[in-house]
């Protein structure tokens, strides 16, 4: 569930972008130091985001510096500079989500799924246990998060509500954790829940053609064939708009315009092209 | 208190059309009817509380004589609900006060016989505080449907629609220059329905 926290480019100034993609460079470097070179495949979007996200928050970017992309010498590119340990909890969400995401592959994956992510698992718990020791909280949320999916999707026809809730709940604690008061806690956690909310139920919507083929677990699976595009868009359309409200009362302090532009933008746009593409792909099919 | 000018968002140097739009666009983002039934309502009242007092003191401060910073808005809201002659007195406060299992038990123990439309409505608001918010709409709906005069559950009704067809400022754009007015974009004429609905109803959970 990887990927969907993106930016709407095409309304980015280009400054912003730069500075997006420079906090993305970033926080790969900061992989890199923190993991090793490989390490620095796991970084997402998603983690992009907490990054940025923790960087506004606390006012952590110092400047930018130039370099080189690791993966591609040829490539210039600037790093977003930080102080204190932003990237390096964005960094540890990363291999901890990832360590966890082949957990859940190796359980209900393909074949083949669960042959090529057994490959890299040894390197992924490696980092994991390096993650943990330093942030052992973070650990212990995604960790609960997973006991709970399993647990959810074990029981007969659970409501979409109830699908969605441990991975909401995990976004809402890790986001909580970084609160400075109660009244923040507050706002972050129902910040975090919409958001992580919205999350799984694009990750639903995405998989829903994949899961039925598979016969695996997904949410949309109660819902009839008729009103499931209406379903899908009104359940998210409201987790956003949920998440929405919650990010106002939030003291966003740089960055804005980026993720300003991500929650009212770059997430709309995402779910849009993915509720397209499966009607395409589900009118392809029944022709 | 802080400095006014940093609680909206604008430089001690601005023209007093400037204020007053910083002011307006804050209050739109603060109004309490994007919070009504939220858990963060009372976050969000207390925001309003500091831009209105930001305002008003700017006001003073440039000696313009009358600070006509505090709208109606914040006021009304924070009286929350009045009624005192519901069985389900006890869960109402219990969700005032945020404590939702309570709240739950209390709904849960109630027999078959008596679970009325305001019982729906209140098993609604628990699912909503949590952030069930599918369920929420559900239970709602059932509320409306049992009894489709009471403006209180009309207006959750309302509430939800207005969420699930929540239209960001992905597809008009045009013109503004920053994201100020888009919290608002969803359709007009259900927020004023909202509006009125609310004046109706001071009842808020």
């Amino acid at each position: 569930m990887f990927g969907y926290l993106q930016v709407d480019k095409a309304e980015l100034k280009v400054r912003e972008y730069e500075a997006y993609k420079s906090v993305y460079c970033g926080l790969c470097r900061q992989m890199g130091r923190d993991y090793s070179f490989l390490s620095r495949l796991a970084l997402s979007y998603d983690c992009t985001y907490y990054a940025m996200l923790l960087l506004s928050l606390t006012r952590g970017c110092s400047g930018f510096d130039d370099g080189r992309c690791r993966f591609n010498p040829f490539k210039s590119c600037k790093f977003a500079r930080c102080e204190g340990d932003c990237y390096s909890k964005a960094a540890a969400l990363s291999v901890i989500s990832v360590y966890y995401k082949i957990q859940d592959d190796i359980r209900d994956g393909s074949f083949f799924k669960r042959f090529s992510v057994r490959l890299i698992q040894p390197f992924f718990s490696h980092w994991r246990k390096k993650a943990a020791r330093r942030y052992p909280q973070i650990d212990e949320i995604v960790a609960e998060m997973l006991r709970a999916q399993f647990a959810v999707e074990e029981e007969t026809d659970p409501c979409t509500d109830a699908a969605a809730h441990p991975t909401a709940q995990m976004l809402a604690k890790v986001f909580a954790a970084d609160a400075g008061d109660e009244t923040d806690k507050r706002v972050f956690y129902e910040f975090g829940y919409h958001l992580g909310r919205w999350v799984y139920l694009i990750d639903a919507a995405d998989d829903y053609l994949k899961d039925k083929k598979r016969n695996s677990f997904n949410p949309f699976f109660g819902v009839e064939k008729e009103e499931l595009f209406s379903y899908m868009e009104g359940i998210l359309n409201q987790s956003l708009a949920r998440a929405f409200d919650a990010y106002c009362l939030m003291d966003i302090k740089d960055f804005k315009g980026i993720l300003d532009n991500m929650i009212l933008l770059g997430f709309p746009l995402k779910q849009n092209s993915v509720l397209s593409r499966l009607r395409e792909e589900m009118n392809e099919q029944s022709v | 208190m802080n400095n006014p000018y940093e609680v909206l968002g604008v430089s001690p140097s601005a023209t007093d059309e400037e204020i007053k739009k910083a002011y307006r666009n804050l209050a739109k983002k603060y109004h309490p009817d994007n919070y009504a039934d939220s858990p963060l309502a009372d976050v969000a009242e207390q925001k309003m509380k500091e831009v209105n007092e930001a305002y008003d003191e700017i006001n003073r401060m440039r000696q313009k004589g009358k600070g006509t910073g505090s709208t109606s808005g914040s006021g009304s809201y924070s009286g929350g609900y009045s009624g005192g002659y519901s069985k389900f007195n006890s869960v109402r406060i219990y969700i005032q006060r945020n404590m939702i299992n309570e709240a739950e038990q209390v709904l849960e123990s109630t027999e078959a016989a008596e679970r009325n439309a305001e019982w729906y409505f209140l098993k609604g608001m628990c699912a909503y505080r949590r952030g069930w918010s599918d369920q929420a709409r559900q239970f709602f709906q059932t509320a409306h449907n049992m009894d489709p005069g009471n403006a209180e559950y009309q207006t959750a009704v309302n509430n939800m629609n207005n969420q699930r067809t929540y239209n960001y400022g992905g597809y008009n754009t045009g013109g503004e220059s920053d994201f100020g007015g888009m919290g608002c974009s969803c359709c007009d004429i259900c927020a004023t329905m909202m509006c009125i609905n609310c004046l109706c109803n001071c009842c808020r959970g």
